[in-house]
């Protein structure tokens, strides 16, 4: 019966966790399925989320849970802009330059934070951080989730499902798609790829700031942040298969358990290490992901 | 650059001269003979990445893991066991060497991205190992290399950077030559068939698969030999540091794509540039405004990718052709 409880405590906190890498990772698989780049910096824009909400919070005393619109409208801008400059340069370039571009982009955005807000770990206070709602109980045993967790997770699901709606159900979603497959046929149809490219890479950053934010809650916001789920979120997307919304959120949802499984048996510094290793696996076994892309 | 004409091999001659000559003149306990030597170290990482990195375009994010095993055994055998860095060079090079057979056989077929994603990841590996495996690795606090100056050659340890200086000289230059046999070589040849275009090379019969796993394992064992010098040049690293993405395993890549991947001549040129930057932006800057000089660093890589992504050495050959009329380069 013990066993049973842990279990499913495991499966549930497994399934919270992953929720949340679905919405950091739908973002990175967005950017790579219109653009088809890979964008090194992508688990910057996490950080930069969780330091808006952060200020949003501590300045307008504004939930992280809301701050993360704001969160979501502030880097889509800025990621357009970063876009339109540095990106759309290299499009066509040899992967190495991308590759290279985009790793000076993340240590630059890492070290900007450092130096506009400092090293300090960052976290917030909310009325619901300490409660949890208790789904079944038995004697001593509870399965209980935690609110925070709870919340991030709703959020996390519901943005991923306005990204698909947007992507599927859209005339302007229907064109992204277009220029993802073929840019020179969306052309001749009259889609302005350029704007689908800005728009697409603003919100591909913007859904990973939203993630960020909706996790302060239960996370601390430091400049390395980022950096340290580069790996995790690439990741996600490899083992969905890269460019797929879906797939990024059955992906997420993959290494959330693997995530919380892995914790029983092994000390939580070595998590990770499963993680890569199951990674390096993936790459090698199966590139397109676990959910091989319809082929248009 | 098969064939070096005597116009060329007497500018080598005079460029080995200066280097031989260069110190000479500076306090042998001085920080511009440190920047020197250091920079001469990590030319010879940038020529050693530049062998799988550069001729087969095979773009590893991963390289700290070898170079941070080259340190880690070294450094070990000798602390624990008093074994000359020496032999532990060899010992971490043969491991070094079979952590890239272990990792060539799930990323060889990799190619761009993919490749570069897993190698990253692999790096991050070998950095969790380090920093949890605190009996062996000393764990996160890091590891001191014990200062035995009645050691003798074989301690491989010099009170003054001036030994240090020709010693890795003498690496950087043995790297070089490696590097330069390899690319004038059949497998060389390959490796470069496999950057224009891998199906055709395999078409024509080249087994790309063994090609490339030879010239990683290879570049591996040289990085590693690297790292044993690193630990007895600084006496102490970290496993953030010596295992780092930013740190290690990019500088090294950075090197050999900003003085121009695949040329010999590359990473001469992107650490000569590149190391008394890092140095100065750190002595300057880095005492200000924590990151400034990382986020400086950061800049400088998007900046040099967009203004030129073929390397400071196409300029020359720009310059050349401009001169001459000629188009080699």
């Amino acid at each position: 019966m013990q066993t049973l409880f842990t279990l499913s405590q495991t499966l549930l906190d497994g399934l919270m966790l992953g929720g949340v890498y679905a919405v950091l990772a739908v973002g990175l698989s967005l950017v790579f399925g219109v653009m088809h780049i890979v964008n090194f910096a992508h688990a910057e824009f996490m950080m930069i989320g969780m330091y808006i909400g952060w200020l949003c919070w501590f300045y307008l005393g504004l939930d992280p849970m809301l701050g993360a619109f704001i969160a979501l409208a502030v880097t889509f801008v800025f990621g357009m802009l970063i876009q339109r400059v540095l990106i759309k340069p290299i499009l066509g370039a040899p992967q190495v330059a991308q590759i290279f571009l985009t790793v000076g982009l993340m240590f630059a955005l890492e070290n900007a934070a450092l130096m506009i807000m400092g090293a300090e770990y960052r976290s917030v206070t909310t009325s619901y951080q300490t409660d949890s709602l208790v789904l079944f109980a038995s004697g001593n045993e509870r399965l209980l989730v935690g609110m925070d967790k709870l919340y991030a997770f709703l959020m996390a699901l519901a943005s991923g499902a306005a990204v698909w709606v947007f992507l599927n159900r859209t005339r302007f979603g229907t064109a992204m798609r277009a220029t993802s497959q073929n840019p020179m046929a969306a052309k001749l149809m009259g889609v302005n790829t350029n704007l689908m490219y800005s728009v697409a890479f603003g919100l591909g950053v913007g859904t990973t700031a939203f993630g960020g934010s909706v996790v302060l809650p239960y996370m601390t916001a430091s400049p390395a942040i980022g950096t340290s789920f580069a790996v995790l979120m690439f990741t996600v997307v490899v083992l969905g298969g890269l460019g797929s919304v879906t797939g990024a959120i059955i992906g997420g949802i993959t290494v959330g358990l693997i995530q919380s499984f892995s914790a029983l048996v092994l000390p939580i510094q070595l998590q990770n290490l499963t993680l890569f290793a199951v990674f390096i696996l993936m790459l090698a076994l199966r590139p397109e992901g676990l959910v091989a892309r319809r082929r248009s | 650059m098969t064939r070096i004409s005597t116009t060329g091999l007497a500018a080598l001659a005079v460029v080995i001269l200066a280097l031989a000559l260069a110190p000479l003149g500076l306090d042998p306990f001085g920080y511009a003979l440190r920047i020197m030597c250091l920079m001469l170290l990590f030319g010879a990482l940038g020529q050693a990445w530049n062998i799988v990195g550069g001729l087969a375009n095979q773009i590893s994010l991963g390289h700290a893991a070898y170079f941070g095993i080259g340190a880690y055994t070294s450094t070990i055998l000798f602390g624990s066991f008093g074994i000359s860095p020496i032999f532990g060079a060899v010992i971490g090079a043969a491991l070094a060497a079979l952590f890239a057979l272990l990792l060539s056989l799930p990323t060889l077929r990799l190619k761009g991205h993919y490749f570069a994603l897993a190698t990253l990841a692999a790096g991050e590996m070998a950095r969790i190992v380090a920093n949890s495996w605190t009996s062996v690795t000393g764990g996160p606090v890091g590891i001191s290399v014990p200062y035995r100056p009645d050691g003798g050659f074989w301690a491989l340890q010099f009170e003054n950077a001036l030994p240090n200086y020709y010693l890795f000289l003498g690496a950087f230059l043995i790297v070089t030559l490696i590097f330069w046999k390899v690319k004038t070589s059949a497998f060389g040849y390959r490796l470069r068939a496999i950057k224009e275009n891998e199906i055709a090379a395999e078409v024509v019969g080249v087994n790309t698969y063994r090609v490339k796993l030879y010239a990683s394992v290879l570049s591996a064992a040289i990085t590693a030999v690297l790292g044993m010098l690193y630990a007895q040049f600084q006496f102490f690293f970290d496993p953030d540091t010596i295992f780092g993405v930013a740190s290690m395993s990019v500088k090294m890549a950075l090197i050999a794509i900003l003085g121009g991947a695949g040329t010999i001549f590359g990473p001469w040129l992107g650490a000569l540039v590149i190391i008394p930057l890092e140095e100065m932006a750190n002595s300057y800057l880095g005492n200000t405004v924590a990151g400034l000089s990382q986020f400086a660093y950061g800049v400088l890589l998007i900046v040099v990718i967009l203004l030129n992504p073929r390397g400071l050495i196409s300029l020359f050959g720009k310059l050349r052709a401009k001169f001459f009329g000629g188009n080699r380069g």
